[in-house]
């Protein structure tokens, strides 16, 4: 990095770049070294796990799952082409760099052969609050339950939702 | 980070920090500004911004079988092992999730368990409802994704029903016939299904 903005003062100071793409460059440099190398580190035997990609809720009816998920997480939409899904973009890393989304779809032909269920989801709020974020719940017309750090509601399919904080759930406390 | 860098160029040009302050200011600011925490993850008044997911609850009958099998496919360390329950975190402790930059967003983790989900809630809570929908299967983003490397990779570790989908991702069945993705970077929620 030191080398690069090293470069990037030298272009500067001969004229070969302006103020402006000095300062963009080194705007766009700081994102992508923030972006960080994980993704060069995979180990010698197995994978190296870095996020949940994607969750797979399948429904009877995925628009009113969608909706539910998009009013209560304020998540971005894409792909909802009307064919019977459509992929719900949470916060945290961008897509592609390590963020997760749901998939809310139709029921197809293979949701119930296995002998394991992924019984809940919880997702993280930073900057938590309890008041705060059980206010924000219940605007979005949930009915919020739990303790400190944590709440549950369930979606219209009577799947349970967990939210909760860094200290609320943690596998290290 | 533009306007840091607008600042310090200023400093420079006005003879207030040297060429080489300039360059070590930057640089230090540059390389440290992820950790400087996330104020966008603030809630909104209406619903919350999840800043990630918490973890994945996973129940079957042998919660310990389930949790060897995802130890030994993605690397996972096992932590906090009860009766009926163990933690796979994605990480070790102290790290951070990958490509996030608040401070008080954990790692990630699995909670493999084996439970009724029947069963009364012992803190005299109201009863799970009949859950009408199903996770289907769950998708995993892995470092340094390659198709071909990655099948034989989990042939070798004797995973059961490799199908690739595409190319930025593999289906597995895991011991209990679940189904599981494994995905590159490259897969999102803009990609998947576009």
């Amino acid at each position: 990095m030191e080398r690069f903005i090293a470069d990037l003062v030298r272009s500067f100071e001969s004229g070969k770049i302006d103020r402006r793409q000095f300062c963009e460059a080194v705007a766009l440099a700081t994102t992508i070294f923030a972006a960080g190398s994980a993704a060069q580190a995979a180990p010698a035997r197995g994978l190296k796990m870095l996020a949940v990609n994607h969750v797979s809720y399948a429904c009877s009816d995925y628009r009113i799952a969608r909706d539910w998920y998009a009013k209560v997480f304020n998540t971005k939409i894409y792909n909802d082409k009307g064919m019977g899904r459509a992929n719900l973009e949470f916060g945290g890393p961008e897509p592609g760099k390590g963020g997760s989304f749901i998939i809310t779809r139709n029921f197809g032909n293979n949701e119930k052969t296995a002998r394991a269920v992924v019984d809940h989801i919880c997702y993280t709020v930073a900057n938590w609050d309890d008041t705060r974020v059980n206010n924000a719940l219940k605007a979005a017309g949930t009915n919020p339950t739990g303790r400190k750090g944590s709440v549950n509601v369930y979606d219209p399919n009577g799947y349970q939702v967990q939210i909760a904080s860094i200290d609320g759930e943690n596998p290290f406390i | 980070m533009y306007g840091f860098a607008a600042t310090k160029l200023n400093e420079f040009e006005q003879g207030k920090i040297s060429r080489r302050q300039l360059i070590e200011t930057i640089t230090l600011a540059a390389t440290t500004v992820g950790a400087a925490g996330s104020a966008g993850a603030a809630p909104a008044q209406v619903g919350v911004t999840a800043a990630g997911i918490n973890h994945v609850s996973y129940n079957c009958p042998n919660f310990k079988q389930a949790a060897d099998w995802y130890s030994k496919v993605f690397n996972l360390d096992q932590v906090g092992l009860k009766d009926n329950e163990v933690t796979l975190p994605f990480g070790k402790k102290g790290e951070q999730p990958y490509n996030v930059t608040a401070k008080d967003v954990p790692l990630t983790f699995i909670i493999m368990r084996t439970r009724d989900l029947n069963a009364p809630p012992a803190n005299g809570a109201a009863p799970r409802p009949k859950a009408t929908n199903v996770v289907n299967h769950m998708a995993y983003t892995v470092a340094d994704f390659d198709s071909t490397r990655v099948q034989a990779e989990l042939k070798s570790l004797g995973v059961e029903n490799i199908r690739a989908a595409g190319a930025n991702a593999i289906h597995m069945t895991d011991p209990f016939g679940y189904d599981v993705e494994i995905c590159g970077l490259a897969n999102s929620a803009i990609t998947d299904g576009a």
